[in-house]
């Protein structure tokens, strides 16, 4: 084994060993907190009637509800480690399976975000980088508005528009089929995009613009070096870092904020999911998606820190990018 | 970011905890008035439909009757399943799976009807009809509805299409309880097999609706399909499919029903409602309600153990006022706890008590003079509520402006949204309360299904102790509906068992062990071009969707 390769194992040994302890602290603090947060989860069921009080007891000790909190925390850990998330108190079944079958929408989501976020984001950033006059002002002014537009009121604005007012999209659910999902996925992944987008831009716009600047491409640009090349070679391969950490932290917080626009839009997501889990009390279900993010957003963070090192030589992994 | 999802968490909870919260003041349009009873259905469709989205206010969370206790498995439930008994949509009891007859006051003598198959084609057995009803009451299931058994001695088959339920004395109120989800039949072979996972998003269920169960994607919607094979040939639905879904909140199902991604639903005090009123993509048709919106007095022990006291707050409590700011005009005033809706049997007896009965209105001078009379001057009551809450909120202020009125003090005790159910469920969160509201409703069109809850010693709902002694100060006279309830139970005669219950009405109608607010009516909305469900209460227990169509 070379001596990069050791650096590489040792580099993702470690982020692995992170990744275990941040998993089991956030189960602990979720579940304390969800145990804490005001509430009966058997509630959920009744509607706000009264359940016959033998039927509340039977419930409550088949999801252990009557032991203490760390009795509950430890049933929880220990069928985990068995790879048994628990039941759902609400729906009575695995929560793994209600988990699994709501990944693809909030993936489906967020890639469709990020996709519209790196094209439109970035493409926006070099074009209003590199032309000065009508088209930068535009963009500056445009993005200036919506990088400050909350998902939520997005999510309005654009149900309103193009759902109520010209039809062209629906406003609520999934979709059968791929073309259907994507119609119903679109208006979704533009509420989320809009401000991540416009912030990508922004940033974009000024590494190439900090980039362009530099003595190296005007030294380059003095030689005679073709625009094109120029632009790939010195501009753009050097604002790529900043780029890409914009990029990497937008979309993985996309993640987060996901959540907001699946309820407005009545998707059936992760997001949305535990945010109905939380609320009616569902530890196993809140427990389960939470984990599932934090491993999501720690490999995200992996991710970036390996296009470091493809993109910049000088970066190596294991050292941060400076 | 928290602070967004508290935003949504609150507007999802009004909705959870289901007590038609969400609605604030503002413009009151042309409510329908309160005077006549509504229709009780829509016109018939005409024309097939390949598939509808009905809304309900949260995701479905379990298909297994025994655990459908609130709107959304309610409303899909009555279409899958089918009960021994069935209530049409005016309330009244007839014939469903089976026809009773009493050969003694303790028999009940149920025989099915010839012919009838599950959708798997597997003709209904008395097996069945034994196995579905001793579910409720099997403790390791925990079903909902076990306390509605507590006078059944034994259920058995007695013949080939024939079970007898045995009653250890007479219960008039069963027969409409087999009406009604209680009374509702799955297959027996089917569910063992299925085991725990019946009902569950993992399973699969089997009814002998004209509806039959396709598929459940939890988070997205309960399918549904008519069925084709229906074991009543003069029944043939004109919707192929219906889509049951969870609306998240007001302002996602008002988009969705304008824009058609959504077809009907049956809303509660819907904040947009003058908004789809006016607007011709949907039909909102108004139908009577079973529930009842009231104060629940939990503690008779202080300032609310004096009834004098009770009926003032009756008196000065601007009804009206709440009408219009949480209904938009869409309920009406009370005369009694019970929605005048419920008179499912002994109609004739029940309008004639109600008539008679005077509306609840405000009258300030009367209510003054009685706190007077009462010497409560100055005393304080509390009110358990949720300020996240808008609805109740709104009540909650309501009801403390009427006691400042008249001359006593009101504290407002304000818990989260979430923790608001612990007033019925957790006695140790009623302690230092006088009361809280609530939206409540029995489980068939009968007061007495109501009640039941509040006026017997053990009732679910009898928080306060009413009627009983060492809890209730006027134990001795207020004792006296309990023993007159009590004799409407037993009584074989319809409209001899309305009159004791109307009596037990207008008793309690003085005595207040709840303070009635109001009772709304049913909404309904659909699209444009879409007729034929019930527009009244009688979609929580039966086949609403059997004529349901389009327009022609």
């Amino acid at each position: 084994m070379g001596p990069a390769e050791s650096v590489h194992l040792r580099f993702f040994v470690r982020r692995l060993a992170m990744l275990l302890v941040s998993l089991l602290v956030a189960s602990f603090v979720i579940f304390a907190a969800i145990y804490l947060a005001p509430g009966n989860p058997i509630a959920a069921l009744s509607g706000g009637r009264s359940l016959p009080p033998d039927s509340l007891h039977v419930l409550e000790a088949r999801y252990h509800l009557d032991q203490p909190f760390i009795v509950q925390y430890w049933y929880w850990l220990s069928n985990a480690f068995h790879g048994n998330l628990g039941i759902s108190i609400t729906l009575r079944e695995n929560v793994s399976d209600l988990i699994a079958s709501r990944i693809s929408t909030t993936a489906g989501l967020v890639l469709y975000s990020s996709i519209l976020i790196i094209v439109i984001g970035v493409g926006l950033g070099i074009l209003s980088g590199f032309k000065r006059g009508l088209l930068d002002t535009s963009t500056l002014v445009i993005t200036a508005i919506s990088a400050s537009l909350p998902a939520f009121v997005a999510a309005i604005v654009l149900i309103l528009v193009f759902a109520v007012q010209l039809q062209w999209f629906p406003s609520l659910g999934n979709g059968v089929g791929f073309i259907d999902q994507v119609r119903h996925l679109t208006l979704p992944a533009f509420a989320l995009a809009v401000s991540s987008l416009a912030i990508v831009a922004r940033v974009t716009r000024a590494a190439i613009r900090e980039e362009a600047r530099r003595e190296h491409v005007q030294t380059a640009v003095s030689r005679g070096i073709p625009t094109a090349e120029l632009i790939r070679r010195h501009v753009l391969r050097n604002a790529a870092i900043p780029i890409t950490t914009i990029s990497g932290i937008t979309v993985a917080s996309l993640i987060a904020v996901a959540a907001v626009v699946e309820v407005v839009f009545g998707l059936a997501g992760l997001g949305a999911y535990l945010v109905q889990s939380a609320q009616s009390k569902d530890l196993a279900v809140v427990q389960g998606i939470s984990l599932l993010l934090v491993t999501t957003f720690v490999v995200m963070n992996v991710l970036v820190d390996v296009l470091y090192a493809v993109l910049d030589p000088r970066v190596s992994l294991g050292s941060r990018a400076q | 970011m928290n602070r967004k999802l508290t935003t949504h968490r609150v507007m999802a909870v009004a909705g959870v905890v289901g007590l038609l919260a969400t609605a604030c003041g503002g413009r009151t349009a042309g409510g329908p008035s309160g005077g006549q009873q509504q229709a009780v259905t829509t016109k018939a469709g005409t024309k097939p439909v390949d598939k509808v989205v009905w809304a309900v206010y949260r995701d479905v969370n379990s298909l297994d009757p025994i655990f459908a206790f609130d709107y959304p498995e309610n409303t899909t439930d009555s279409l899958l399943y089918e009960s021994l008994l069935r209530q049409g949509a005016d309330g009244s009891l007839g014939p469903g799976l089976a026809t009773l007859s009493y050969p003694d006051q303790s028999t009940m003598v149920f025989t099915l009807k010839p012919g009838v198959t599950f959708w798997d084609g597997n003709p209904l057995t008395t097996d069945d009809v034994v196995y579905s009803l001793n579910r409720n009451t099997d403790p390791a299931l925990a079903g909902f509805y076990s306390a509605v058994f507590s006078r059944v001695q034994s259920i058995a088959a007695t013949g080939t299409n024939e079970v007898t339920i045995k009653l250890k004395q007479p219960d008039y109120w069963l027969a409409s309880e087999m009406g009604s989800i209680p009374g509702m039949i799955i297959e027996k072979k089917f569910a063992q097999a299925q085991g725990s996972n019946y009902g569950t998003p993992a399973g699969k269920i089997m009814g002998t609706g004209a509806f039959k169960f396709e598929s459940w994607k939890p988070g997205v919607a309960v399918v549904i399909v008519r069925n084709d094979s229906y074991w009543n040939p003069a029944v043939k639905p004109l919707v192929r499919e219906m889509d049951i879904k969870g609306a998240p909140n007001d302002a996602s199902l008002t988009s969705a029903l304008l824009t058609g991604g959504i077809n009907g639903v049956y809303a509660q005090a819907l904040t947009t409602l003058d908004q789809l009123k006016t607007n011709k993509a949907v039909t909102v048709t108004y139908g009577p309600g079973w529930y009842t919106d009231a104060f629940i007095v939990s503690d008779l022990k202080g300032a609310l153990g004096d009834v004098r006291v009770r009926q003032a707050l009756s008196l000065a409590l601007d009804r009206k006022g709440l009408i219009d700011a949480i209904y938009k005009g869409t309920a009406t005033l009370p005369k009694w706890i019970s929605n005048r809706g419920t008179f499912g049997y002994g109609k004739s007896v029940f309008e004639a008590a109600y008539a008679a009965a005077p509306d609840m209105t405000q009258n300030l001078a009367k209510a003054k003079q009685l706190i007077i009379d009462a010497g409560a001057t100055g005393k304080s009551i509390t009110i358990g509520m949720s300020s996240e809450l808008t609805g109740i909120s709104i009540e909650a202020n309501a009801l403390k402006a009427a006691a400042e009125a008249i001359g006593m003090k009101a504290t407002l005790h304000s818990v989260s949204a979430q923790n608001f159910i612990n007033f019925f469920i957790d006695p140790k969160a009623r302690v230092g309360i006088d009361g809280f509201f609530t939206l409540n409703y029995g489980d068939y069109a009968g007061p007495e299904s109501l009640l039941a809850t509040l006026i017997p010693p053990d009732g679910s709902q009898n928080f306060d102790g009413y009627g009983v002694q060492g809890t209730d100060p006027q134990a001795a006279n207020d004792s006296k509906a309990f023993t007159l309830f009590d004799e409407a139970r037993s009584t074989a005669d319809p409209n001899a068992r309305a009159q004791k219950v109307a009596d037990v009405e207008k008793m309690i109608a003085t005595d207040l062990p709840w303070i009635p607010v109001l009772q709304p009516l049913i909404v309904l909305i659909t699209s444009s071009n879409l007729t034929g469900a019930y527009a009244s209460f009688a979609y929580m227990f039966a086949p609403w969707a059997d004529k349901l169509g389009g327009t022609g």
